[in-house]
């Protein structure tokens, strides 16, 4: 019992930061419908940043949890926003009106240049983050317990947090509504005196926001990261985000969570060999009842 | 063929040409990982190797050739390591090679140094089917999988008298080969093993195999695998409250261990097997000094990577550089190295095995244990 | 844009004043402070060059973008067309000249280049058959294929695994290879058959990562990480091996010295030939109503359901035509190789591969051939830039595609007239 209880907390721990990098992915394809690969390498730059932020806040002397946690948020976040943005602006606006797959190579060179750029600037090394929080809940359930970190009370509390302002600003403010409109259809958009160009590169710059988030919350979590971890939670995440359905922001945070909950308890009561077998094996027999994901619009097909 | 004739010759009148014109270099590949995941071997390697060098070449050379190193970059991709021993071989004219790190790139280049009869030795890869392939032209400088994991083994159970032990591996061939090394070494002493898995290389979340581990209430661990993945877990074990014993292999020797695993009291406790430790060789005292005057630390495969130069250099210089004597030779005399006197059996293989245990400390240093 | 002419200095360093703050933000942080454990280092310096080339760079481009040349140049950039170029009915290929010269040229390069460039050309021969595969299922049937890497793996692993279990070589795995790819590639094809575009990129994903964590974790058959060896393909049983294992060698037999080139001479001719046959074959298949229901497909399967195409059919054969070639490039590279481990059939792979259709020019041959060699060859021509090697193919990638987003060679097709004279 306590076993699956913990095998739980871990699933929602992992899937909640899968849905924050997810909506990076689920945003710019439903804006722009390109698979952006170089995604899970902003993230990787912020987990560097994270670490930067941390070490020179230090270096002037602040010692206290909250201004560090604090500083260093708003820290990686203007700067790997700014990064979401150039990257928009350098590989991906001129391809604007090319075809999707050329895109799709542009964002792959992008992620070898990203990951290549930190290893030649920051070395090969394993990097890792001095522990900031440490301490657990422990709860006796039965004869055993369940413990949980305050760290990973932290990312759940920042993550929901994280997603509930962002639907906020999807759903309430004006440049959601941009954003929105611009969705459904950017030349309608375009005509209505929507600046798309400006649109699309504000959404890359919150897709980047939230892998920043992401970023910021693992790394102080697992307190290690090298210029490569990009590459597999990227994948995950952009799993996630067709597993909810791609375009679709609840979709993103659910398929975050689910997959983040299958991968933790395929690993702990069956075969860590095999979970990822399992997670893809999952996304394909979700997809063949769904092909358009949980929570995605059926494509409807116009003649 | 005759157009081999002719390459023949041109060769051999440019070497000629080379050297009348000038001092003849002799050629020697550092090959390794000096780009991707594992570029921290990889520097690690071709620190050694080029201080080796540097200080033969000081000295006068190889009977007067002086060392020429070329970086051979493998990525720890197989494919790339073909390519880049056909380029070693071919356009570089390299006569000997010292590396490569991943044991899965060492395998299949060596088949192609063993055509082209270039020596091999290699200072990291410890995987038992590198040698046992009987290719008389590879040898190593470090020890094996199965002799690490048979030590790991006894200790697990002769020392901690451990009855339910964990063997995690990161599904690589050296991760891999060591754990099963040593759960197959435990099967031996009696001890059977309650939890044998593979974790994913390059993911950072193991906490979901952390409570399996809890689950089936393991009193030791041992991880088979790199400290890139060993820290995380460690740290994750910790987190959750279990407090079993972890042990590693050599694959964690790395002060980055320390801070991968986000604070040394993590590390606190955690054993591994390693070759008795590579600076405290009296031989090699002066070469220690001089490393860590430049400012660079001789941790790792620093001092196996100077040790694989010097067999390289005095294998080649006993033998007039012919790689393929020279690999004779290597297999009949022993060396005076850095890390003591070097003697290899038949395989390549060390005669003598030196893995010994050393335990990490709070203040995230390692330090041999004597028992 | 205004039609002034002239040159505005001022709007231009604005601009190099933005980038470089931009720059500053971007790489400021990574480059500027170099991580040390906890602790950190500052490299001003580093910094201070990067901004300056960026502020340089930037200004020299609003400077250009406004001359009269740099006006013309932008132009010419927005005004590309879509579609194929469409050749006169009578036009002559120049291809009836060039080929034979290439086929000629082809044959000899074993026999003049060293041993490293012969093993750079197989792979990037290995590689024209990848796009070949690939080509068919994206480039024309339009199925966006990100595991083509599985299709990959099952040839060489088929290699590897029919020699160590059956005893099967080289010439009795290749056509078998071929077929057990083309199966898989049915058993892929059928659930994606109602996916579309992009959901079904990252099924095809999720399906070469279940054949690569198959062959890592199902170790008591595939031996897992520590891979397995393959054999090398035989002359009428004569092996190239030093040391044969059975009868004698290819240079004993001819009384040859041991040259390791030689296997790679032979594997080359054999895979030259290979090629050749698969680019007849495809250059046949497109002309072929098989070849036409793909594009067609491509192009709208509504249309096409509407006509009466099998759809199911026509996606199917796209796979299993494009799987059985990706699985005659596995058997290749795993013989060249020698041994095969999972890690060759990563995700990049199957990236590497795409690039390679989409920068050749999406569905057409020629294209791939070129893309297959400039991105195999280049990685080995970049090694001269030791550690910027990756860094400079990533760019490439990114500034080829910018360039020429429409990839290297356009798909001609050849027009047709009207037939004069009366119908008897």
């Amino acid at each position: 019992m306590d076993i699956v209880l913990q095998q739980l907390v871990n699933g929602l721990t992992l899937g909640s930061v899968y849905g924050l990098i997810a909506i990076g992915y689920t945003m710019v394809y439903g804006i722009i419908g390109m698979i952006n690969f170089a995604h899970g390498d902003v993230y990787m730059v912020s987990s560097y940043l994270t670490a930067i932020a941390i070490a020179l806040l230090t270096f002037f002397g602040f010692e206290s949890f909250p201004i560090i946690i604090f500083g260093t948020l708003i820290f990686t976040i203007i700067v790997t926003g700014a990064y979401g943005w150039v990257i928009e602006r350098v590989a991906y606006r001129p391809l604007r009106n090319s075809s999707r797959l050329s895109i799709l190579i542009s964002a792959i060179g992008m992620s070898l240049i990203l990951q290549n750029y930190v290893q030649i600037s920051q070395g090969a090394r394993q990097q890792g983050i001095p522990t900031l929080l440490s301490g657990a809940i422990r709860f006796e359930v039965g004869d055993g317990f369940v413990q949980i970190t305050y760290m990973k009370l932290f990312i759940l509390f920042a993550a929901f947090l994280g997603m509930g302002i962002l639907t906020y600003i999807i759903q309430k403010t004006k440049l959601g509504r941009m954003c929105r409109a611009t969705q459904q259809d950017r030349k309608m958009a375009s005509i209505l005196g929507i600046n798309t160009d400006r649109i699309i590169s504000s959404v890359f710059v919150i897709g980047a926001a939230m892998a920043a988030l992401a970023g910021v919350l693992v790394t102080l979590d697992y307190g290690a990261f090298d210029f490569y971890v990009g590459f597999i939670i990227g994948i995950k995440a952009f799993t996630a985000a067709v597993l909810g359905g791609i375009g679709s922001l609840p979709g993103a945070m659910l398929g975050g969570l689910i997959l983040g909950l299958s991968e933790a308890l395929f690993a702990g009561l069956i075969s860590s060999d095999y979970k990822d077998v399992f997670s893809f094996s999952l996304l394909v027999v979700i997809l063949i009842f769904r092909p358009s994901g949980l929570l995605g619009k059926p494509e409807v097909e116009k003649v | 063929m005759s157009n081999t004739v002719v390459r023949k010759t041109l060769v051999s009148l440019a070497v000629a040409g080379a050297a009348f014109a000038a001092q003849a270099d002799v050629v020697i590949g550092v090959a390794g990982p000096h780009t991707g995941a594992y570029a921290a071997f990889g520097d690690q390697l071709w620190r050694g190797a080029e201080k080796a060098a540097m200080d033969i070449n000081a000295k006068g050379g190889i009977n007067g050739e002086m060392i020429k190193l070329i970086k051979a970059d493998d990525a720890c991709e197989p494919k790339q390591a073909v390519a880049v021993a056909n380029r070693l071989v071919d356009s570089d004219e390299a006569v000997a090679v010292v590396g490569h790190f991943c044991s899965s790139s060492s395998i299949p280049a060596s088949t192609i140094y063993e055509e082209a009869g270039v020596l091999m030795v290699t200072p990291g890869s410890t995987n038992p089917t590198l040698t046992d392939r009987g290719l008389p032209n590879v040898f190593r400088v470090c020890g094996r999988d199965d002799q690490q994991g048979d030590v790991a083994a006894s200790y697990i159970v002769d020392e901690l008298k451990a009855k339910r032990v964990a063997v995690l591996h990161d599904k690589d061939t050296y991760g891999k080969g060591l754990a099963d090394a040593t759960k197959a070494a435990m099967n031996a002493y009696g001890v059977k093993e309650v939890l044998y898995e593979g974790l994913t290389r390059g993911e950072k979340d193991f906490n979901a195999l952390v409570t399996k581990i809890r689950s089936v209430d393991a009193d030791v661990v041992y991880f088979g695998g790199l400290h890139s993945e060993a820290g995380p877990l460690v740290r994750q074990m910790r987190e959750q409250g279990l407090t079993a014993k972890f042990i590693s292999g050599d694959g964690i020797v790395s002060d980055e261990f320390v801070s991968v695993a986000g604070s040394p009291k993590y590390v606190d406790g955690v054993l591994m097997t390693f070759g008795a430790d590579p600076t405290t060789y009296a031989a090699g005292k002066a070469v220690v000094e001089e490393f860590r005057a430049s400012g660079v630390e001789p941790e790792g495969y620093v001092m196996y990577s100077y040790t694989a130069m010097q067999v390289v250099a005095a294998a080649l210089g006993a033998t007039d550089m012919d790689p393929v004597k020279a690999a004779d030779w290597l297999h009949e005399n022993s060396i005076d190295t850095v890390m003591g006197s070097k003697k290899f059996d038949d395989k390549g293989d060390l005669t003598v095995s030196d893995y010994v245990m050393y335990e990490w400390d709070k203040n995230g240093k390692y330090s041999m244990l004597y028992n | 844009m205004n039609q002034q002419t002239g040159v505005n200095f001022g709007a231009s360093i604005k601009d190099a004043v933005i980038a470089g703050l931009l720059a500053l933000i971007v790489f400021g942080p990574i480059v500027g402070v170099l991580l040390d454990g906890y602790d950190f280092s500052a490299r001003p310096g580093d910094l201070a060059t990067i901004v300056a080339v960026v502020m340089f760079g930037r200004f020299v481009i609003s400077i250009f973008v406004q001359s009269d040349v740099g006006r013309k140049f932008l132009y010419r950039h927005a005004m590309k067309e879509d579609g194929v170029t469409v050749t006169a009915p009578d036009y002559k290929s120049k291809m009836y000249y060039i080929l034979p010269i290439v086929i000629v040229i082809g044959l000899l390069v074993p026999f003049v280049a060293t041993k490293y460039i012969l093993t750079v050309v197989i792979l990037g021969l290995i590689y024209v058959l990848l796009g070949l595969g690939l080509n068919i299922v994206v480039g024309l049937a339009g199925l966006l294929d990100l595991g083509f890497v599985g299709f990959y793996a099952i040839g060489a692993y088929g290699l590897a695994l029919g020699y160590e279990y059956l005893g099967l070589g080289f010439w009795s795995m290749l056509p078998i290879a071929a077929v057990m790819a083309a199966i898989a590639g049915a058993i892929l094809g059928f659930p994606v058959l109602r996916m579309h575009g992009d959901y079904l990129a990252i099924v095809t994903l999720g399906f070469g990562e279940i054949i690569r964590l198959v062959l890592t974790n199902w170790t008591e058959f595939t031996h897992g990480p520590n891979g397995v060896s393959a054999p090398l393909p035989t002359l009428f049983g004569l092996e190239f091996q030093r040391r044969s294992r059975e009868g004698t060698p290819f240079h004993e037999f001819f009384g040859l010295p041991f040259d390791s080139a030689y296997k790679y001479m032979f594997v080359y001719l054999i895979l030259f030939v290979v090629v050749l046959a698969v680019l007849y074959v495809k250059h046949r298949l497109t002309r072929m109503p098989i070849g036409r229901a793909w594009e067609a497909l491509r192009e709208d399967e509504i249309a096409c359901r509407s006509l009466g195409l099998n759809h199911v059919l026509v996606k199917l054969s796209a796979f299993m035509l494009g799987a059985s070639t990706g699985g005659i490039a596995g058997v290749f590279f795993a013989t060249y190789q020698g041994f095969v481990n999972p890690s060759s059939f990563t995700f990049f792979e199957s990236a590497l591969i795409l690039a390679i259709v989409v920068l050749g020019g999406m569905g057409s041959t020629l294209g791939v051939v070129i893309a297959a060699f400039v991105l195999t060859v280049m990685p080995e021509m970049l090694r001269e830039f030791a550690d910027y090697r990756v860094l400079m193919f990533g760019i490439l990638m990114v500034v080829m595609m910018i360039w020429k987003p429409r990839g290297l060679v356009r798909v001609t097709r050849k027009g047709f007239a009207t037939r004069k004279g009366a119908v008897k």
